[in-house]
C-alpha cells in the first residue's frame, strides 16, 4: 500500500495515495474528470485528450492518466478553458464516429456526449467524416463483432489482451486518420483470437460488442446482475450474470476483485449457454421397462429410499456407496458425505478427484501436509522462477496462464515439462520434453544437478525438513546414478537442457511450481509428486512468500469437496476417520452415536467401480459426475454399471452416465444455486442465484434430505445453505472462522480457523502441517511402466483437455459459441508417424487396443514426439477413455489416463 | 562550400574524408583522445561552457542534458542515440555531414559516449540515405579496426560500439521518444512524457539522444575548449549553424554559416539571391513544422532567440526561398497534407484535427482569394487547439507555419 499525501485540488487540501495513478486516484476522490483511454486494468495511454487539467509548474496542459499523484502537487481539473478543450477532443471523436445506439453494450462515448451537450448533432460544430473514411469492419469472430465506424481508437482493447490476457492478437492497422483495429493479420477469425472477450469488457464504445443475445440485451434497463463464480475449471473466477427474464444473457469478469480482477476466459464468457438449454433435467425419470419415463418427485424418492434400503437390508451397508461432485457446492457436497456416512454408514464416498489430483494430495499431504496450492494465484505472476510440469496451463487454467504471461513479460524464468508442446512453451526460457513415464528419473536428475552444483539451501534442509541432513544425504544417494548422461538416456530430454533447468530453478530467488494431470495420472503419480517435491524442498522454495507447489484443479470445486469430506478417509476438513476421538467429535456435532460412525476407510472411485464388477457394491448414488465419460477404461465401467441392482444419478443433464440410471434426479445448475466453492488457491467463493430452475429442477441438498427422511435418517435440517455452511465451519476447523456473511466483503482463503482470522495466502510459512511441523523428504527411483508398446499396440496415447471443452463437457457442448470454436474430436501425431502411416491430416482413424476402439480425425504436430499421441477427452462421439487403463497407483489409487499402448488404422468409407 | 576556413566548425577541407586515412590527415579522433585524457566531468563542463544547442529543431542546451544523462546513469549503463532521421522538410544537411565525413560524426559518438559513460551509442538514420548508410558503416568498420571503437579504445578502459539502424520513412520516428520505441524494435508511436529520454530512454535506461550536427560540433569544443568555440555566433547561440538553402534561389546547398549571421546576408550570400528574372517574395524557415517570414524580415538574425522574438524559428536549419511564381495556397495544401499523413494518429486531437485543417483548406481552396483569407484565423485557432492537449510535438507543428502565415505574409495569399 502506499502512504497517502496531501495535494491541492481546486485550491483544496486532499489526501491522495502516492504514486498511484492521477486520473484513478482524482475519481476515487469523486472528481468527474472525463476520460475514455485509460483504464485502471491496463497501462496509461495519453490517446483520448479528454483527461486534461492544469498542474502548478507543469507548462500548459497536462492529462491527469499519464501521471502519478506526488506530494504537494496542485492542481486544477475544471475551468472554462479545460472544459473547452475537452469539448473540442470530444467534438473531434464524435466527427469520426458513427452515432447508432446500441443499447447492448454500455457506450463510455455517449454518455459523455450527453454531459456536454453534443448528443444532439445540431450542437456540433465540426462535420461528420465517418463515411468519407469508410472504415472496415469484421464480423468473422464466434463470440464478437468489430465496427470501425464506433471505434475512437483508445487502445484499451489492443492493451486488454496484450497486457491483461497476454495474447497479443490485436493490433492498430493503418495509421493517422485512417487507423482501425485489425486481429492477426486481419480476420479476426482467422487470428489467435480465443474469445476471451477482454477486449469487449474493455471497449468504452460499442465497437467491439459481444454477438450472442445482442438483440436482447438492454444495459439501461436491465433486470439485474448477480455476482457468482464461474462454473468451470478451479480458478474460482469471479463474474457478473446479466439476466433478462429469468435467462442468463450475458457473463462479465467482476473487477477488483480476485483471483481474477475482471479476466475471464472463453468457457467464462461464453459457456454459460448450458443453464438455460433446453436438453436441461426438468423432472425426475424412472426406468420402466427398460425405458426412463418421468416421474413426479414423490415417487421417484420413494423409490430410490426403498431400494437403497432393501440393498442395505439384503446385502450389507458396505454394498452402497456414492460419488460426490466436484461441480457441486461446498454446501451440497457436504451434505451428501454426511449422507453416506450417517445413512449408508461406511466412508464410501469419493469423487473425480482421484481421477486427477489424488496422487498429487496424497504425495503433498505426506510430505508438508496439505493436499491443496501452497501459495496465491498472483505469485504466479510474481515468482522468478516457473516451474510447469504435466500442466498445459494456458489450456486448461487460461486466467491463471494470464499471470504467468504477464510474469513471464517482466523476465519471469518458465520451465516447462511436458512430452508434448503446450501453448506455454512459448514463453517458456527451457522446455524439457520426456518421454511419457519417466518423469521420476528426469526430476532425479535435476536433483542430481542441483545438489552436484551445490543449489541446495542447507539453513532450510537442516531447520526444517526431518532428520536433516540425513534424509538429504539419503537422497543425494539415490539421485547419484541420475547424471544428466543416465537421465537423458531413460528420459530422452538432452542432458544439456537438464542442465540448463537445473541452474535455472537451483538459483532463482521465489520459485514456483505448477503440476498437473501430466504428472498425477500415471501409475507413478504419487512417486512422480514425491521426486517434484524433494526437489522443492532442498532448494527451500517453499515454507515462505512467494515460493512453493501448486496444483491448479480442473472443475470449480474439486479443491472444496474434498476440503468438506468427500473422500473415502478423511471427514471434512482433512480429519483422519480412522481416528477414534475424530469420531467421536464429528458424531456430537452431527447428533448421533459414534458407533454408528465407520471408521474403516471408503472405496475410492475406481475401486467402487470394481467392486460393482465383482458385484460387492449393489447401489451407487451419483451427484453430478460423468463417470461413464471420465473414468477409465469405459467399457469395463459401463459393465460395472449394468451390474448394479440400483444405480440413481443427480444431475442437471441425461449425461452418458444417467443414461444407465435406474432412477434420474434433476438438479440445479450453478446458477440456480446459493452456496459456496474453493478455489486452487483455497479462496472460499460465493456462489450467487441467479436464476430458477427449469421445471421440477431442485438443489441437491434438498434431494439428499428428502432421500434421507425417506430412509427414516434424520441428518439435519437447515433453514438455507449460509446455515449448513455454518455446521460445516464446526466440522472443519481450516474454515472454521468462515461464514457466507463474512464472504459478502471479504476474501478467505483457507486455513481461517477463527471469525477474526484474516485468512491465510501462503501455507507453511513457520510450519508444515505434518506431525513433527516438518517437511519429508521420500527419495524415490524410476520405475519402468507395466504398459509398454508392442508390435500390436506400437503407440502411446496420452490424453488432456483443450482451451474450448471441459471435461465432459456436458456443459461446454451446449454453447454454440463454443463449439464454434472446437466441436470435433482430434489426435495428434508426429508428422513423421503420419507419413509411415500414409495419413493426412485431417483424415479419419480408428484408435484401438485390447479395451476399445473410437475415431477421430487425424493432425500432424511436432508437438508431440514420435510414437506418440494426444487426445482430449471431451468428446462424446470419441470416448478416449475407452482406451485408458484402470491399473492403479498403488498409494492414490488414481488411473494412468496418460498412458496407453494403441494402434491406429485409417478408416476407409 | 563558401565559408572561409577560419569560420567553419563543421565543414572541413578535404575530398575524400570517408576514407579514416584521410580523415586521420585531417585531424579525426585527436579530439577524441585529447577527451580520453581528461575525467568525465571536465568533458560535461566543457560541452556545457560551449553554450553548444541542440541543432535537431528544438534547440535545446547539449551540456545541460548531456549533464542530465550522466546524473541519470547511476547503474552503469546508458546510451547514446544519434538522431539522423534528418525528416523534416527542406532539410539535408545531416546528410551530406554524414556522406562527406561520417569519421567527424563518429568522432562526436566517441566524446559524447564518454561523457555519460555509454559503452553503445546507435545511429538511427533516414533509410533512404543509402549512400550516408554505407559511408557510415565502411567508416565504422575501419575505426573498429584502427581501435578507435570497440572492447578497450587505444588501451583505455573505455569500450564503445556504434551500431547504424534503418528507420522505415515516418518523419514521426525522428521524434526523440518515438525514435527509441522504433529502435526497440515497436511500432513509431510517441511515448508518454516524462520521464524524458535523459531519465528512461532507450529500454529505460537513461539515454542521450542528439542530433548529427549536434555530434559534429562536439570534436571541435573538444579540441579547442569552450572559450574558442564561442568566438563565433552570438551569446546565447554559440558557434555556426549548417543552413539548408533551397527554392527560388541561384545556389541552393548546405552552407556552413555564423550564427548571427543576418537572414538576407545568407540567402543573398552563399544563396546567391533569387535567380535572374525573379525576386523573393517570402521564406520558410525550418520546414514543414517551421515558420513564414516576410522579405521585411530577413534582416533578422539567424538565432534561436532573435528569431523566436519575432515569433519564427531556426528548426532544423532549413531556408526555403520563394519568389513571384509559389503559390500559398498550394504550399499550405502541401504542409497540412504533410501533417495529416504524418499523424500517428494514436491521440484524438492531432488524427482528426490535422484531417479537418486539411479538409477545411481543401474546401476553403475553391472559394475565392478573400474567403481563404478570412479561412486562415480560423485554421490558426483550430491548430491552436490541437497543440494545446496533442500528446507529442507532431500535433504541435501546424499551428507554426498558419500563424506565421497569417501574421507575417497574409498579402501574399493567392
Ligand atoms: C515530429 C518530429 C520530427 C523530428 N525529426 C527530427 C529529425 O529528423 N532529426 C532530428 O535530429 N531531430 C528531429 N526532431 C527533434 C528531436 O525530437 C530531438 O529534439 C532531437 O533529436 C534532439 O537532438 P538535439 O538536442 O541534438 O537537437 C523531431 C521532432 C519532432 C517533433
Ligand atoms: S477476445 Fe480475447 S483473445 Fe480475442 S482479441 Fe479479444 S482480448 Fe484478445
Ligand atoms: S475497439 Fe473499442 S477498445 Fe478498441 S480502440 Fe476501438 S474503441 Fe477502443
Ligand atoms: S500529436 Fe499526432 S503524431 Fe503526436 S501522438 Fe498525437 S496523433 Fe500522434
Ligand atoms: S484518459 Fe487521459 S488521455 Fe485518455
Amino acid at each position: 500500500m502506499s502512504r497517502n499525501v496531501s495535494v491541492e485540488i481546486n485550491g483544496k487540501v486532499f489526501s491522495l495515495p502516492e504514486k498511484t495513478n492521477l486520473l484513478k486516484s482524482l475519481r476515487d476522490a469523486g472528481f468527474d474528470v472525463p476520460g475514455l483511454c485509460y483504464h485502471p486494468r491496463i497501462s496509461p495511454t495519453g490517446a483520448c485528450r479528454l483527461c486534461c487539467i492544469r498542474i502548478e509548474g507543469l507548462r500548459g496542459i497536462s492529462m491527469a492518466c499519464t501521471l502519478e499523484v506526488k506530494e504537494g502537487m496542485k492542481m486544477i481539473t475544471t475551468d472554462e478553458e479545460l472544459e473547452n478543450l475537452r469539448r473540442v477532443n470530444l467534438e473531434y471523436l464524435l466527427s469520426e464516429h458513427k452515432d447508432e445506439e446500441d443499447r447492448s453494450t454500455f457506450d463510455e462515448l455517449a454518455e459523455l456526449a450527453r454531459q456536454y451537450g453534443l448528443d444532439k448533432p445540431e450542437n456540433r460544430s465540426l462535420p461528420n467524416i465517418c463515411d468519407a473514411l469508410d472504415f472496415p469492419s469484421d464480423h468473422s469472430s464466434p463470440v464478437l463483432t468489430y465496427d470501425g465506424n464506433k471505434c475512437i481508437k483508445c487502445f484499451r482493447c489492443v492493451k486488454a489482451c496484450a497486457e491483461i490476457q497476454g495474447k497479443e492478437v490485436l493490433s492498430m492497422a493503418s495509421r493517422g486518420i485512417t487507423s482501425y483495429i485489425v486481429a492477426g493479420f486481419g480476420v479476426w477469425g482467422d487470428s489467435e483470437c480465443d474469445g476471451c472477450g477482454e477486449c469487449i469488457q474493455l471497449c468504452p464504445t460499442a465497437a467491439i460488442v459481444e454477438k450472442p443475445h445482442r438483440s436482447e440485451i438492454d444495459v439501461y434497463n436491465s433486470e439485474k446482475a448477480v455476482r457468482t463464480t464461474c462454473p468451470y475449471c478451479g480458478v474460482g473466477c469471479q463474474l457478473e450474470l446479466w439476466v433478462n427474464n429469468n435467462k442468463i444473457v450475458r457473463a462479465s469478469g467482476t473487477e477488483g476483485l480476485m483471483p481474477n480482477d475482471g479476466r475471464l476466459c472463453v468457457k467464462g464468457r461464453f459457456g454459460y449457454e448450458y443453464v438455460g438449454h433446453p436438453d436441461r433435467l426438468t423432472q425426475p425419470l424412472i426406468r420402466k421397462n427398460g425405458k426412463l419415463e418421468p416421474a413426479g418427485w414423490d415417487e421417484a424418492i420413494a423409490l430410490v429410499a426403498s431400494r437403497f434400503g432393501i440393498i442395505r437390508d439384503t446385502y450389507g451397508k458396505d454394498a452402497l456407496a456414492g460419488y460426490a461432485s466436484a461441480k457441486a457446492t461446498n454446501e451440497d457436497n457436504y451434505i451428501f458425505q454426511k449422507f453416506i456416512r450417517m445413512v449408508f454408514g461406511n466412508n464410501n464416498v469419493d469423487y473425480c478427484t482421484r481421477l486427477c489430483h489424488a496422487s498429487t494430495v496424497t504425495a503433498m499431504i505426506r510430505s508438508i501436509g496439505d493436499g491443496a496450492g501452497s501459495n496465491s494465484i498472483a505469485d504466479f505472476e510474481s515468482a522468478d522462477c516457473l516451474f510447469v510440469t504435466g500442466n498445459n496451463i494456458i489450456e486448461t487454467h487460461p486466467i491463471t496462464a494470464t499471470y504467468v504471461k504477464r510474469g513471464a513479460a517482466k523476465g519471469q524464468a518458465i520451465i516447462v515439462v511436458d512430452p508434448r508442446y503446450t501453448p506455454l512453451v512459448r514463453y517458456a526460457k527451457v522446455w524439457l520434453q520426456p518421454k511419457l513415464g519417466t518423469d521420476v528419473a528426469l526430476l532425479n536428475g535435476l536433483i542430481h544437478v542441483i545438489i552436484r552444483e551445490g543449489w541446495i539451501d542447507q539453513t532450510f534442509i537442516e531447520n526444517r525438513i526431518e532428520d536433516g541432513m540425513q534424509a538429504f544425504l539419503g537422497l543425494k544417494e539415490l539421485v547419484s546414478r541420475y547424471d544428466p548422461a543416465e537421465t537423458e538416456r531413460i528420459t530422452g530430454v538432452p542432458a544439456r537442457l537438464i542442465e540448463e533447468a537445473a541452474r535455472i530453478f537451483g538459483s532463482a530467488k521465489n520459485a514456483i511450481i505448477a503440476t498437473g494431470m501430466g504428472m498425477s495420472q500415471q501409475v507413478t503419480g504419487t512417486h512422480n509428486v514425491f521426486s517434484l517435491i524433494n526437489m522443492m524442498l532442498i532448494t527451500g522454495q517453499v515454507g515462505r512468500e512467494g515460493a512453493g507447489i501448486n496444483p491448479p484443479r480442473g472443475q470449480n470445486n474439486v479443491q472444496g469437496a474434498t476440503d468438506v469430506g468427500c473422500s473415502p478417509m478423511m471427514y471434512p476438513g482433512y480429519i483422519p476417520i480412522s481416528d477414534k476421538e475424530n469420531r467421536r467429535r464429528v458424531a456430537a456435532l452431527w447428533n448421533t452415536d459414534v458407533e454408528k460412525l465407520d471408521g474403516r476407510p471408503g472405496l475410492t472411485t475406481v475401486e467402487i467401480v470394481h467392486a460393482a464388477h465383482e458385484g460387492n457394491i449393489r447401489g451407487l448414488y451419483i451427484m453430478g459426475e460423468n463417470p461413464m465419460m471420465s473414468d477409465p477404461n469405459l467399457n469395463h465401467t459401463r459393465e460395472a454399471f449394468e451390474k448394479l441392482d440400483f444405480l440413481v444419478v443427480q444431475d442437471i443433464f441425461l449425461t452418458e452416465t444417467a443414461q444407465l440410471a435406474d432412477v434420474v434426479l434433476p438438479a440445479t445448475a450453478f446458477a440456480e444455486k446459493n452456496g459456496t466453492t474453493v478455489s486452487s488457491d483455497r479462496r472460499i467463493l460465493r456462489t450467487r442465484k441467479a436464476v430458477l430452475p427449469p421445471g421440477e429442477g431442485r438443489q441437491d441438498w434438498q434431494i439428499i434430505l428428502a432421500i434421507a427422511a425417506a430412509m427414516k435418517s434424520d441428518i439435519g435440517h437447515y433453514s438455507d445453505e449460509a446455515a449448513i455452511f455454518d455446521e460445516l465451519a464446526k466440522a472443519a476447523p481450516i474454515m472454521g472462522g468462515v461464514s457466507h456473511a463474512r464472504l459478502e466483503n471479504e476474501e478467505l482463503q483457507w486455513p481461517c480457523p477463527t471469525p477474526d482470522h484474516p485468512g491465510t495466502p501462503t501455507l507453511y510459512l513457520d510450519r508444515f502441517n505434518t506431525p513433527s511441523g516438518k517437511a519429508r523428504l521420500f527419495p524415490v527411483d524410476h520405475a519402468e511402466q507395466n504398459e509398454k508398446t508392442s508390435t500390436e499396440f506400437p503407440f502411446l496415447l496420452n490424453t488432456g483437455r483443450i482451451l474450448y471443452h471441459y471435461h465432459t463437457s456436458t456443459m461446454s457442448r451446449k454453447s454454440e459459441v463454443l463449439n464454434a470454436f472446437a466441436n470435433e474430436a482430434f489426435v495428434l501425431i508426429h508428422p513423421a508417424d503420419a507419413f509411415k502411416r500414409s495419413l493426412l491430416s485431417g483424415q479419419k482413424i480408428r484408435i484401438y487396443n485390447d479395451r476399445g476402439s473410437i475415431e477421430a480425425i487425424v493432425k500432424t504436430d511436432e508437438g508431440v514426439l514420435e510414437g506418440e499421441l494426444f487426445m482430449p477427452f471431451h468428446f462424446t462421439e470419441s470416448r478416449v477413455n475407452m482406451l485408458t487403463r484402470d491399473e492403479l497407483d498403488p498409494f492414490s489409487k488414481i488411473a494412468p489416463f496418460k498412458l496407453s499402448a494403441v494402434n491406429i488404422e485409417k478408416v476407409t468409407s | 562550400m563558401k565559408t572561409p576556413d577560419a569560420k567553419r566548425r563543421i565543414l572541413r577541407s578535404g575530398k575524400t574524408l570517408w576514407n579514416l586515412a584521410d580523415a586521420l590527415k585531417a585531424g579525426s579522433y585527436q579530439a577524441f583522445e585529447k577527451a580520453l585524457g581528461k575525467d568525465t566531468q571536465e568533458i560535461l563542463e566543457e560541452i556545457f561552457l560551449s553554450g553548444l544547442r541542440g541543432r535537431g529543431g528544438a534547440g535545446f542546451p547539449t551540456g545541460t542534458k548531456t549533464k542530465a544523462v550522466h546524473t541519470s546513469n547511476t547503474h552503469g549503463c546508458s546510451y547514446v542515440v544519434c538522431n539522423a532521421d534528418e525528416g523534416e522538410p527542406g532539410t539535408f544537411k545531416d546528410r551530406i555531414l554524414m556522406e562527406e565525413d561520417p569519421h567527424l560524426l563518429l568522432e562526436g559518438l566517441l566524446i559524447a559516449s564518454l561523457a555519460v559513460r555509454a559503452s553503445h551509442a546507435y545511429i538511427y538514420i533516414r533509410g533512404e540515405y543509402g549512400r550516408s548508410i554505407e559511408r557510415l558503416q565502411t567508416a565504422i568498420d575501419e575505426a573498429r579496426k584502427a581501435s578507435w571503437l570497440g572492447e578497450g579504445i587505444r588501451g583505455s578502459s573505455f569500450s564503445l560500439d556504434i551500431e547504424i539502424m534503418r528507420g522505415a520513412g515516418s518523419y514521426l520516428c525522428g521524434e526523440e521518444l518515438t525514435l527509441l520505441e522504433s529502435l526497440e524494435g515497436k511500432r513509431g508511436y510517441p511515448r508518454i512524457k516524462p520521464p524524458f529520454p535523459a531519465e528512461k530512454g532507450l529500454w529505460g535506461k537513461p539515454t542521450l539522444v542528439n542530433n548529427v550536427e549536434t555530434l559534429a560540433n562536439l570534436p571541435y569544443i573538444m579540441m579547442h575548449g569552450a572559450a574558442a568555440y564561442r568566438s563565433l555566433g552570438t551569446e546565447a547561440s554559440p558557434g555556426t549553424k549548417l543552413v539548408c538553402i533551397s527554392g527560388d534561389v541561384k545556389n541552393p546547398g548546405v552552407y556552413e554559416v555564423e550564427m548571427g549571421t543576418p537572414l538576407k546576408d545568407i540567402i543573398h550570400g552563399p544563396g546567391g539571391g533569387s535567380r535572374e528574372g525573379d525576386e523573393i517574395c517570402f521564406v520558410l524557415l525550418g520546414g514543414a513544422a517551421g515558420t513564414f517570414a516576410s522579405v521585411s524580415q530577413l534582416g533578422i538574425p539567424l538565432c534561436y532567440d532573435a528569431l523566436r522574438k519575432e515569433g519564427l524559428s531556426l528548426g532544423s536549419g532549413a531556408i526555403m526561398v520563394f519568389g513571384k511564381n509559389a503559390s500559398l495556397k498550394d504550399i499550405l495544401q502541401n504542409i497540412l497534407g504533410f501533417f495529416k499523413h504524418e499523424s500517428c494518429g494514436k491521440c484524438v486531437p492531432c488524427r482528426t484535427g490535422t484531417y479537418h485543417l486539411m479538409q477545411s483548406w481543401i474546401g476553403g481552396c475553391t472559394n475565392n482569394q478573400g474567403e481563404r483569407k478570412k479561412l486562415l484565423p480560423q485554421l490558426v485557432a483550430e491548430a491552436r487547439n490541437i497543440a494545446q492537449t496533442c500528446l507529442c510535438p507532431l500535433g504541435q507543428s501546424p499551428v507554426m507555419p498558419l500563424e506565421s502565415a497569417m501574421k507575417n505574409i497574409i498579402e501574399l495569399m493567392d
